[in-house]
C-alpha cells in the first residue's frame, strides 16, 4: 500500500481480514459502454497494470445484454412478424385484404387478440406449449457473438447445429439462442442495431433489481495467472449512476450475508489478459419489474447457465469486457414474456408460441435420452463490468462472518 | 428605546393578535405572583426587581426543534419553514440572532407551527401527560399552563402573564365549547410569544455595580450554548436557587454539562455556525461535471464533517489542532463513491481511517469543506483560501469589488490556461484584484488536487496539477501540508477561542482581548480540548458581564385590554 493517493493502478485494500473483499481497479476516465467485442485469443494483450496487493479485484456489472451483430444482413427477410401479422397470414389472401382495410381495424384487433387466447383460458404466452405455431425465421448470417461451449462439435448430450464465427475471428461460437431469436424486433431493432430488449436489460440493471458483481481472488497477474477464484453474485444494492445512465466506479456493494440469492463460485485462469472460467452451472437473479394492470413487479425467475462460463478481458481503463455463455433451459429464455401473460401477446404483439417453437428447433444442449430432443439452448450475454468495492459477507467455507473486517484505506 | 425593547413590543403585540385574545402582558418587571407553583419548583415568580432586558437572541431552527422535543417529547412534529437568521459579515449566526427580526410571513410560519404543536400536545394521545387535573376550569388551566410556560419561557411566568393566558384559555374554551381547545390556543400563544421565540437576556448589577446576566438568563445561555436546547428542569431549579451565580456551583454544573452526551449537540451547533454550514442548504453542482454529487452526498457532506469533529473532540477528547491532521472520519455508501473507498454497510455510517500520509487527512481534505468552498462547476482556490483565513484563522478578507472581470477565471475549458493556477495568475494581472487574491489564492491552490466536489484528481484539462501552496511565508503541499500549518499556527486556537466566546455571548469578541487571552490559555492548559474551552468560556466571570445599554427602568411592554 502506498501513501501516494494519486497513483493510477489497480488498487486494493491491503490486509483485508476474513471474507471482506475489496477492490478498486484502475480508472482513467468515466465508464463507457461496451462497444467492442472481446479480443480474439492470441492477439497481443494491452498494457495492463500489476494486480493489487492481496490479489483481489471487484467489479459491478453494468451491461448484461444479448450480443447482436449489427445490421440487417442476418435477417434478410426482415425482423420476425408480430402476432397480428402472424394471425393474418393464417387467413386466405382475400380475407387478409379485407381485414387490413382501415375500417375493419376494430374487427381485426378483436380477431387477432382472440388468436392469442385458448379455449381453456390459456394464452399464447403463459402456456405457449399449448399452441402450435411455426418457428420464426432464424439468423442466417455466419457471424455471431458468444463462446465455444462444445469444442466445435456437440457432445453426447448435445444436438447437431451450425456454429457462428465472431466478427473478430473466434471460431466455433455456440449461441443458438441468437440464431433462434436474433431476428426478433426486440433483439434486432428496427435498424438492425439492437432493439428494446437491449435497452430494457440496461434499465433493469440500473434499477438495482438484479445487480451483479464479480469478485476475483488470488490474482497474481492480469496477463497470465493459471489459478483464479471468481465469485459471480447478485447483490441487493443499487448501483450509482451518472446523468447519462453509466455506472459510477468505486461504489461499494455487499453480497448479502443473510440471503445470498446467488453466489456462484467459479474457477478460472488468466491467459494473455483474458479471464476464462471452467464450465459450471451458474445461476443469477432475473427479476421482472414491469408494472401495469397486471403488475408483475417482483416476480422472480433466474438465469440458469448450464456448463456456464465467463470469458472476460481486462481493459487498460480498469473495466472487464466479455461474455458469459452457457446452456439455458428453453423455457427460461421466454420467462419475461410468460410472466407478462396475455399482455405480452396482445399489447406487445409477441408470439411466445413461435418463440418456443424456434427455441425447440435450435436447442443444442441437454438432450433428453428418451426423446432425443435437446432441452437447453446455447446462449451468451455481453458483459461490461466496472471497478467497484464488494464486501462479500459469505465466507469461502459457506459460513457467514458476523462482522466485516475493519476498514483500511486502499492505495489510490 | 433599545432594539430589544422594540422587538419585544412588536412581537408581544403580534403574539396576542395572532392568538386573537385581548390581553395585558407586562414583560419582565411585573409584580410578584401568587404562589401557584408545584411544590418542587415555582411555576410563577416575579422577575428580579432590578432585572433589565439587555438582549434578545432568536432561537435557531435546531434550538426550536430541540426545545419542542425536550418539553413535549420527540413524537411531537414540527412542520413549517423557518425564516433564516442572517449572518453578519465575518460573524457568527449566534451574533446575527441577537439582531434577528421576523418578517410577517416568518411570524405566520411560527404561528402555524405553534398551532400545530399545541393541537398535538392536547390531542387524545398526549393530553394526559400535560393536563394534571380533571375539572375543566381556570384552576386546571392554570395548573396546566404554568409548568409549560416555565419550560418554554425558561423562567417562571409572572402572575400577570399566567393570568392573561388562563383568561385566554377560558375565553377560547367558551367560544369553542371545548376546554382543550382553550388550552391549545393559550399554548399556541405562548409559542409565538417573543419570550419563547427569543432568548430574552436579563441582567442585574453585581457587587461592583456592573451588569451581569441574572439567574434564568444564565440558565438559558448555558443550555443553548452547551446543549443547543432549552434549560432542563434541573438547570432551572439551579437558577431558582441562585446556584448559577455561585462560582463553585457554576463550575460543577458546567463540568457536568460538558461531560454529558448532550454536549455533542452544542459542539455540532458551534462548528456548524463557525464553518458556515448554512451554505450547504444552497449547495449545487453541475451533474454532468460531477456525477458523484447527488442528494445523498449533499446530505452526507456536513454530517461527515460534524461526525469527524465530535468523534475527535468529544469521543477521543482530541486536541483541536489535530482536527486538521486526523486520519479518522466516517463514511456512507454515497460518500464512498466520491472518495473511492470501500464502505461495508449498505446504509448508515461507519468509521473510516485514511492511510498515514493520505492527503485526505483533516477537515481540509473532506469533501464537505472542499465542495462548499467551490463554485458550481469548478473548484475555487480563492474561496477555499478565503475560508481558511476567515473561518479557521479569523483573518477577514475583503469582499471583491463589484466590477471584477472574471473571464479568465471562469474559462475552465481554455486549453491555453488549463489549470486554476494558470487562470488565477492571469486574473491577478488586474491590480484591483491582486491585493486580495494574494491573500487567498496561494492558500487555496494547495487544495487543487480536489475538484469542485472534493473528488481526487491529479490533472485538469490534461495538465498536471501543482499542489504547492503558501500560507503567508510558509510553503506547503496539499491538504495535509496545509493542515500541518494550521495545526501549528498560533492563530488557529486563538480563532477558535474567539469564536467560542462570540458563540457564547452572541456578539463578536473583538473588544474582549483579555478574555480571549484567558480562554486561549485555558484552552492550551487543557490540551486544546473543546470541553476545557467551553468550560472556561461559561465560567469566566467576565463572560457573564453585559455591556449593552439596559432598558430604562420605566420601560415595559403592554397590550391594552379592549
Amino acid at each position: 500500500m502506498t501513501a501516494n493517493p494519486h497513483r493510477r493502478r489497480i488498487a486494493i485494500a491491503g490486509a483485508m481480514a476474513g471474507a471482506t473483499l475489496l477492490a478498486l481497479a484502475a480508472a482513467t476516465g468515466l465508464p463507457h459502454r461496451a462497444t467492442t467485442p472481446a479480443r480474439a485469443e492470441g492477439t497481443a494483450a494491452p498494457a495492463l497494470p500489476a494486480p493489487p496487493p492481496g490479489g483481489v479485484l471487484a467489479f459491478v456489472v453494468q451491461d448484461f445484454v444479448p450480443p447482436v451483430v449489427p445490421g440487417m444482413d442476418a435477417c434478410p427477410h426482415g425482423t420476425a412478424p408480430r402476432l397480428r401479422e402472424i394471425y393474418l397470414r393464417t387467413l386466405p389472401e382475400a380475407e387478409q385484404a379485407r381485414l387490413r382495410l382501415k375500417e375493419n381495424e376494430k374487427e381485426l384487433t378483436r380477431l387477432w387478440h382472440a388468436y392469442a387466447l385458448g379455449a381453456d383460458g390459456s394464452n399464447i404466452c403463459s402456456q405457449p406449449d399449448r399452441f402450435q405455431h411455426a418457428p420464426f425465421p432464424p439468423v442466417e448470417s455466419k457471424l455471431g457473438y458468444g463462446l465455444d461451449l462444445d469444442g466445435g462439435k456437440p457432445g453426447k448430450d448435445g444436438c447437431a447445429h451450425a456454429e457462428f464465427e465472431s466478427p473478430t475471428g473466434i471460431q466455433g461460437v455456440d449461441n443458438q439462442e441468437y440464431r433462434a431469436l436474433g431476428c426478433q424486433p426486440e433483439i434486432r431493432g428496427p435498424d438492425g442495431n439492437g432493439g428494446d430488449a437491449l435497452t430494457g436489460m440496461k434499465q433493469f440493471h440500473t434499477s438495482g433489481e438484479w445487480t451483479q458483481v464479480i469478485v476475483l481472488k488470488g490474482v497474481d497477474s492480469l496477463v497470465d495467472d493459471p489459478d483464479v477464484e471468481v465469485i459471480y453474485a447478485n447483490t441487493a444494492d443499487r448501483p450509482e449512476i451518472d446523468s447519462k445512465g453509466q455506472f459510477l466506479r468505486g461504489v461499494s456493494f455487499t453480497v448479502n450475508d443473510t440471503a445470498p440469492r446467488h453466489r456462484n463460485v467459479l474457477h478460472g485462469r488468466i491467459h494473455n489478459g483474458v479471464l476464462t472460467t471452467d464450465p459450471a452451472d451458474i445461476a443469477l437473479a432475473e427479476t421482472w419489474g414491469q408494472g401495469g394492470a397486471r403488475d408483475i413487479r417482483g416476480n422472480r425467475s433466474q438465469y440458469h447457465y448450464r456448463q456456464g462460463r465467463l470469458r472476460l478481458e481486462f481493459q487498460p481503463d480498469g473495466t472487464l469486457r466479455g461474455m458469459i455463455g452457457g446452456y439455458r433451459p428453453i423455457f427460461d429464455v421466454i420467462t419475461s414474456g410468460s410472466l407478462g401473460g396475455a399482455g405480452t401477446a396482445v399489447v406487445a404483439g409477441i408470439d411466445c408460441a413461435a418463440q418456443l417453437a424456434s427455441l425447440r428447433q435450435y436447442a443444442d444442449g441437454g438432450r433428453d435420452p428418451k426423446t432425443g430432443q435437446c432441452t437447453t439452448i446455447s446462449s451468451a450475454m455481453r458483459i461490461l463490468a466496472v471497478p467497484a468495492f464488494v464486501t462479500d459477507l459469505t465466507a469461502a467455507d459457506g459460513s457467514t462472518p458476523k462482522h466485516a473486517a475493519p476498514n483500511r484505506s486502499p492505495a489510490r | 428605546m433599545s432594539r430589544a425593547a422594540r422587538t419585544l413590543l412588536a412581537f408581544g403585540a403580534a403574539a396576542a393578535a395572532l392568538a386573537g385574545i385581548p390581553a395585558t402582558l407586562a414583560l419582565g418587571n411585573g409584580p410578584a405572583a401568587p404562589a401557584t407553583a408545584p411544590a418542587t419548583a415555582p411555576a410563577t415568580a416575579p422577575a428580579t426587581a432590578s432585572s433589565r432586558i439587555v438582549g434578545m437572541r432568536r432561537l435557531t431552527e435546531a434550538q426550536y426543534r430541540a426545545t419542542i422535543a425536550d418539553v413535549f417529547g420527540p413524537d411531537i412534529k414540527v412542520a413549517g419553514r423557518f425564516e433564516p437568521i442572517v449572518r453578519p459579515a465575518h460573524e457568527l449566526i449566534a451574533s446575527g440572532a441577537r439582531d434577528a427580526a421576523l418578517s410577517p410571513a416568518g411570524l405566520e410560519q411560527f404561528d402555524a407551527m405553534a398551532r400545530g404543536i399545541a393541537a398535538q400536545v392536547f390531542d387524545a394521545g398526549h393530553r394526559a401527560q400535560f393536563v394534571p387535573c380533571v375539572t375543566p376550569d381556570d384552576a386546571c388551566a392554570r395548573a396546566t399552563l404554568a409548568p409549560l410556560g416555565r419550560l418554554l419561557w425558561r423562567r417562571p411566568m409572572t402572575a400577570m402573564e399566567l393570568d392573561a393566558h388562563v383568561r385566554m384559555a377560558g375565553a377560547a374554551a367558551k367560544a369553542a365549547g371545548s376546554f382543550d381547545k382553550g388550552l391549545e390556543l393559550a399554548l399556541a400563544a405562548m409559542l409565538v410569544n417573543p419570550q419563547f421565540l427569543y432568548v430574552v437576556e436579563t441582567a442585574v448589577p453585581d457587587a461592583s455595580g456592573a451588569l451581569v446576566l441574572d439567574d434564568h438568563a444564565r440558565a438559558s445561555r448555558l443550555s443553548f450554548t452547551l446543549w443547543n436546547t432549552t434549560p432542563s428542569e434541573a438547570l432551572l431549579r439551579a437558577a431558582d436557587a441562585g446556584d448559577l451565580r455561585d462560582p463553585a456551583k457554576l463550575q460543577a454544573i458546567v463540568r457536568k454539562m460538558v461531560d454529558s452526551p448532550r454536549f455533542e449537540a452544542g459542539v455540532r451547533a458551534f462548528f456548524a455556525d463557525m464553518l458556515l454550514f448554512e451554505r450547504f442548504d444552497a449547495l449545487s453542482k453541475d451533474p454532468l461535471l460531477f456525477p458523484y454529487f447527488n442528494s445523498a452526498v449533499a446530505q452526507a457532506m456536513p454530517e461527515q464533517m460534524l461526525r469527524t469533529v465530535t468523534d475527535h473532540l468529544l469521543v477521543r477528547n482530541g486536541d483541536y489542532r489535530q482536527l486538521f491532521l486526523t486520519n479518522r472520519t466516517f463514511m456512507t455508501r454515497a460518500l464512498g463513491g466520491l472518495y473511492q473507498v470501500p464502505v461495508h454497510k449498505a446504509s448508515g455510517w461507519e468509521p473510516y481511517e485514511f492511510a498515514p500520509g493520505d492527503d485526505r487527512a483533516g477537515l481540509l481534505g473532506q469533501a464537505g469543506f472542499l465542495a462548499m468552498y467551490s463554485q458550481t462547476g469548478r473548484s475555487s482556490p480563492t474561496l477555499r483560501g478565503r475560508a481558511v483565513r476567515e473561518l479557521l484563522l479569523c483573518q477577514p478578507v475583503p469582499d471583491p469589488p463589484g466590477n471584477v472581470n472574471f473571464t479568465a477565471v471562469q474559462d475552465t475549458a481554455n486549453k491555453a490556461m488549463p489549470t486554476a493556477r494558470v487562470r488565477l495568475t492571469a486574473h491577478m494581472t488586474d491590480e484591483n484584484c491582486s491585493g486580495c487574491h494574494k491573500l487567498t489564492d496561494p492558500v487555496g491552490l494547495g487544495l487543487e488536487r480536489f475538484d469542485g466536489i472534493g473528488s481526487w484528481r491529479t490533472t485538469e484539462n490534461g495538465a498536471a496539477i501543482d499542489p504547492a501552496g503558501k500560507l503567508d511565508k510558509l510553503e506547503f503541499t496539499g491538504a495535509s501540508g496545509l493542515g500541518k500549518l494550521i495545526a501549528a499556527s498560533e492563530d488557529a486556537p486563538i480563532c477558535a477561542a474567539s469564536r467560542a466566546l462570540e458563540y457564547v455571548r452572541g456578539r463578536p469578541s473583538d473588544d474582549s482581548g483579555a478574555l480571549v487571552e484567558a480562554l486561549v490559555k485555558a484552552f492550551a492548559d487543557d490540551g486544546y480540548g473543546i470541553r476545557g474551552l467551553f468550560l472556561k468560556a461559561m465560567t469566566a466571570p467576565d463572560a457573564w458581564r453585559v455591556e449593552e445599554k439596559p432598558l430604562q427602568a420605566n420601560t415595559h411592554v403592554s397590550l391594552l385590554v379592549r
